[in-house]
């Protein structure tokens, strides 16, 4: 919205009933009502997101991500009804869309792919890949992401329930229950290329992001440039070749980003492709310099990219955090409510996108992402320092927040090597609990209960003696002003 | 006087020796501490202790309260000793549980009726929220008083589930 506002676009949100006083309703020209909370009945209804545009006069629709963003039906509903999907052709989100769809694209483009099928199977296929190439082994649902309907298997006996539950999970959370099978690596980074393309037939990549920090296979950390690439840049290269063959062999155009797991020689291996805008593109944002948002817009409306390969430069380095409503010592257990407080980080090199304030509700219906939170720095290490300085400056109140988790990561020292995989967070909870506090910072804290205690029920009450009738008279006034 | 207060689940005693704004307390076992102490802000309160700063911020919450200095954070319950319960007088450090619901969800399942003896960790009422269930455990040894949770209905945060002593 913000990139829209400064191309002097006019917005239009599209809100459920639990997200009426949204950032994002309170922030657009005109907001239009799409449905109960409930996804289903709301944000997935291709007919009342169309009816909004009409309703509205909008010419172009960006559809962000989740939701219907990588819906093949959808783009192309809106290119029957002449309204411009701020994305790439619906024909290729269906080639790209599809796991098995998009392996056996990038398999034809000569992009590496994980050894795995390239259709959904069932239990005697699955033995029999088990068979040729071993254990470990990966279920995974053919129409989804985000760690649904995904089964690691380690022992042939384990096969047919694990194939059972990855099946019923994924036709429950994408109406599908397809699943595939891929040998699983072991310790492997997550790395992927940003790629975009004009309508003319251009191509360029972006570079990487490093997304190996996950818990439930969602990603919460993610930098640019990798680690590994700072250290081997040769990689960039060849892994973005490899992203815009296989984007190319799909007729993409606008941005994309092709996902690629790296093993411990090294090697990549085509994993998957967005066909969409993704979260963490602040980071590739802030090391390049350039507007994502703004160029797909161009994009969509016909430009050329306004740069070739060789011009694009990365500087620096950049962390993203997401920022959830959650405990991560308590399994990262949701912590939806109401804040009552809110103090963001500010200064250099900081960049908050959120939809948080003060006295807003985190409702309960929806992913508890409050905020990415990302930092831009001369190098990795600078990086590092700032992003922990902006996550102490970070004050939520009310609800519980990762904040103090990711304070810990980065003060972690394989972090700080860049050892990373994406069975770090796992192996970051064998190695440290939660923060322990120093013992006089507990008695301070108990000091303040009990005086607040005391401001509370007023002169009455034994915690009353604990502070002078000046005092906290003082203090109720201040309250009261 | 003295107090009495619960701080991340584990009991200590705290003593006021001066009041505010120039403290002088002491924590359990701890040493006798000077403090001088403002609030800047409603809530918040600066405390300076041998010359080290520290700002701590006080919520009110369902479950007690909630200090946060510098990222750390400490649920506290203040209790007035003399208003404790009689069943837990004379046994330092027990007393009734209530396990709340930390958050608005659904109760799935109830792992445990009225009368039964729970351990420590003891899982005892599986709640649904934002498409995970979290099952919440006994803090102490116990046994449980009262189930208020029922399969299948809806809670609050901050509601009581179960009563354990």
């Amino acid at each position: 919205m913000r990139t829209l506002r400064e191309m002097g676009i006019a917005t239009v949100a599209v809100y459920s009933d639990a997200d009426r006083t949204s950032l994002h309703v309170r922030m657009a020209d005109e907001a239009v009502h799409v449905g109960p909370s409930p996804s289903a009945e709301s944000y997935l209804r291709l007919d009342r997101i169309l009816d909004a545009a009409r309703q509205t006069g909008s010419e172009a629709i960006h559809p962000g991500y989740g939701f219907l963003s990588e819906n093949a039906e959808f783009a192309a509903a809106c290119e029957e009804a002449g309204i411009m999907f701020i994305g790439p052709s619906a024909r290729s989100i269906e080639a790209m869309g599809s796991k098995t769809a998009a392996r056996k694209a990038a398999i034809a483009a000569g992009t590496p792919v994980v050894p795995g099928t390239a259709h959904d199977i069932d239990l005697p296929q699955a033995r029999q890949f088990g068979h040729e190439h071993g254990y470990p082994i990966l279920l995974k649902a053919v129409a989804g992401g985000g760690g649904k309907g995904m089964r690691r298997v380690d022992r042939e006996d384990d096969l047919e329930s694990a194939l059972r539950d990855a099946a019923s999970e994924a036709e429950r959370s994408f109406r599908n229950a397809e699943v595939y099978i891929e040998k699983l690596i072991d310790r492997p980074r997550h790395i992927e290329i940003q790629l975009l393309g004009d309508r003319h037939g251009n191509m360029v990549h972006l570079g990487e992001r490093e997304c190996s920090i996950q818990r439930r296979h969602q990603k919460v950390m993610e930098e640019c440039p990798s680690p590994l690439v700072a250290l081997h840049p040769e990689m960039r290269a060849a892994m973005g070749e490899a992203a815009i063959r296989a984007a190319r062999a799909a007729g993409y155009y606008n941005a994309g980003t092709v996902e690629f797991l790296v093993d411990e020689e090294r090697r990549f291996y085509f994993l998957e492709m967005n066909t969409r805008l993704q979260v963490e593109h602040p980071v590739t944002e802030l090391v390049t310099g350039l507007d994502l948002v703004r160029l797909q817009v161009e994009i969509a409306a016909g430009g050329r990219l306004p740069f070739s390969q060789e011009e694009i430069t990365w500087r620096g380095s950049a962390i993203e955090c997401r920022i959830y409503a959650e405990d991560p010592y308590n399994n990262f257990l949701p912590y939806p409510g109401k804040l009552t407080r809110l103090t963001r980080p500010l200064g250099p090199g900081i960049r908050l996108d959120g939809c948080v304030y003060d006295g807003w509700t985190v409702p309960m219906e929806y992913d508890p992402l409050l905020a990415k939170l990302a930092v831009w720095a001369a190098d990795r290490q600078q990086a590092i320092e700032r992003m922990i300085r902006a996550l102490r400056e970070y004050d939520v109140g009310g609800i519980r927040t990762n904040v103090g988790f990711f304070r810990q990561i980065l003060e972690d020292e394989h972090y700080r090597d860049g050892k990373l995989h994406t069975g770090f967070i796992e192996e970051f909870f064998e190695r440290q609990g939660p923060p322990t506090e120093p013992e006089e910072m507990r008695a301070v804290a108990a000091l303040a209960a009990v005086l607040h205690t005391a401001g509370r029920n007023g002169h009455t009450g034994e915690a009353a003696q604990a502070a002078s009738s000046a005092w906290l008279t003082a203090g109720r006034d201040a309250l009261l002003r | 006087m003295k107090l009495e207060l619960t701080i991340n689940g584990t009991a200590n005693s705290f003593e006021m020796v001066n009041p505010a704004p120039d403290c002088r307390f002491r924590l359990a076992d701890g040493p006798e501490t000077a403090a001088q102490v403002e609030m800047p802000e409603p809530g918040v309160y600066s405390v300076l202790v041998g010359g080290r700063s520290y700002d701590a911020r006080v919520e009110e919450t369902p479950g007690g309260l909630v200090v946060v200095i510098d990222g750390h954070r400490f649920e506290i319950d203040v209790r007035d000793p003399r208003r404790r319960s009689r069943k837990a007088a004379g046994r330092r450090g027990e007393g009734a549980q209530e396990i709340t619901a930390p958050m608005p969800g659904k109760v799935i399942r109830v792992l445990v009726q009225a009368g039964d003896p729970v351990k420590a960790g003891q899982g005892l009422v599986v709640v649904e929220a934002m498409k995970m269930q979290n099952e919440l455990k006994a803090q102490r040894d116990g046994a449980v008083v009262r189930i208020t949770a029922r399969e299948g209905a809806t809670v609050a945060a901050g509601e009581v589930l179960a009563t354990i002593e």
